[in-house]
């Protein structure tokens, strides 16, 4: 599965948490929390959910807005653990 | 299921008492200390299956993350955290020592903060509605002579208790100091007979504090019961206070 497709069902996840619908416009500008409607609570629960699934803190290396800025980052986590192995 | 609880400090004391009486209660016990006491090995023994053990030094707070990825990684969910372990660092404040100033300060203070850090994360993961103690000290409230340097860094840890319980309310974690009087314990093996004499008659119950009561509230402030409290101290000291 691709980190896209990871990471959209993740966001998912805490949307469902919170009680909002699923969210299926995803594209690389769309903004975590004004178009996720995510809060800094969400954003912590989506952070730790992304660092069980696929191993990387996408916060760890500072702030990050958009969607594509999250995809990009367990990208390259992922390139680079391949790299590894 | 069981559910899992991590406690700081079980090699004896409080710390011991409260995996004693969680285990009693069902919970699976993951206990940290730096040395695996002949009483922590035989209550491990005695609830075979149901306790883990991690030799861990508070003091070395640059390992605590790591610690916490071996010990209890994001794919085991944690229901209950209790912050106990502590030195107590007793001196008049013109004769700090900046080391050992620090060294308190990193086991009491800054390694709870990075074990909650690490929990609250863990409890976000699995969607746990969890339960946060943290042990703080009635020094806090009545002030002593010698004790303003531990009291402040369980000040600290009330402060931050609170903060946590308004931070992660919304999730339905719940965070809360039980606040012991004086208990013998190694911590206290140092004081005089003179001294515990005066602690004893300065109580209302005329008597030291037993780790058992003060387990008994931990546990209390865990389970189901207490669902409602959060954010607050819970005073467990004879009435010396
Ligand atoms: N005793 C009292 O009168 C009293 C009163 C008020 C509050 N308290 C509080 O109650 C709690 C329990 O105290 P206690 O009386 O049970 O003390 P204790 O008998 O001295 O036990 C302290 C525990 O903390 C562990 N610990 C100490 N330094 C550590 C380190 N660097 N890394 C990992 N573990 C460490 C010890 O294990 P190892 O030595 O094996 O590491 C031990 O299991 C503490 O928070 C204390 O401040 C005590």
């Amino acid at each position: 599965m691709s980190a896209d497709d990871r990471l959209r069902e993740l966001a998912n996840r805490v949307r469902k948490h919170k009680g909002v619908g699923e969210f299926d416009r995803f594209v690389p500008g769309t903004r975590l929390r004004e178009d996720l409607g995510f809060d800094s609570l969400d954003l912590a629960e989506f952070t730790v959910r992304i660092e069980q699934r696929c191993g990387v803190d996408v916060f760890a290396a500072g702030v990050v807005h958009t969607w594509g800025e999250v995809v990009a980052r367990v990208e390259q986590h992922d390139r680079s653990t391949a790299r590894g192995a | 299921m069981h559910k899992t609880v991590l406690i700081t400090g079980v090699s004896r004391g409080l710390g011991l008492a409260c995996a004693r009486r969680l285990l009693e209660g069902g919970w699976r016990v993951c206990g940290v200390s730096r040395s695996e006491s002949a009483e922590w090995s035989a209550l491990a023994r005695a609830h075979a299956g149901m306790t883990e053990w991690r030799s861990w030094d508070l003091e070395r707070t640059e390992r605590i993350e790591a610690g916490v990825q071996e010990f209890l990684p994001l794919t085991r969910p944690v229901h209950a955290l209790v912050n106990n372990a502590a030195v107590a660092y007793d001196d008049l404040a013109t004769n700090v020592s900046l080391a050992r100033l620090e060294a308190m300060l990193a086991v009491n203070v800054v390694a709870p903060m990075m074990i909650t850090r690490a929990v609250i994360r863990n409890m976000l993961c699995h969607e746990v509605r969890g339960s946060i103690i943290h042990i703080s000290s009635v020094s806090v409230r009545s002030g002593a002579r010698g004790l303003a340097m531990y009291a402040a860094s369980k000040g600290a840890m009330e402060a931050f208790s609170r903060g946590i319980a308004q931070e992660w309310g919304p999730r339905g974690i719940r965070s809360n100091c039980v606040v012991p009087g004086y208990m013998e314990t190694e911590m206290t093996a140092g004081l005089t007979a003179d001294q515990r004499t005066r602690i004893r008659r300065q109580a209302a119950l005329r008597r030291e504090t037993d780790v058992e009561s003060v387990a008994a509230t931990v546990g209390f402030l865990l389970g189901d019961e207490s669902s409602a409290i959060t954010g607050q101290e819970i005073v467990v000291d004879a009435g010396l206070s």
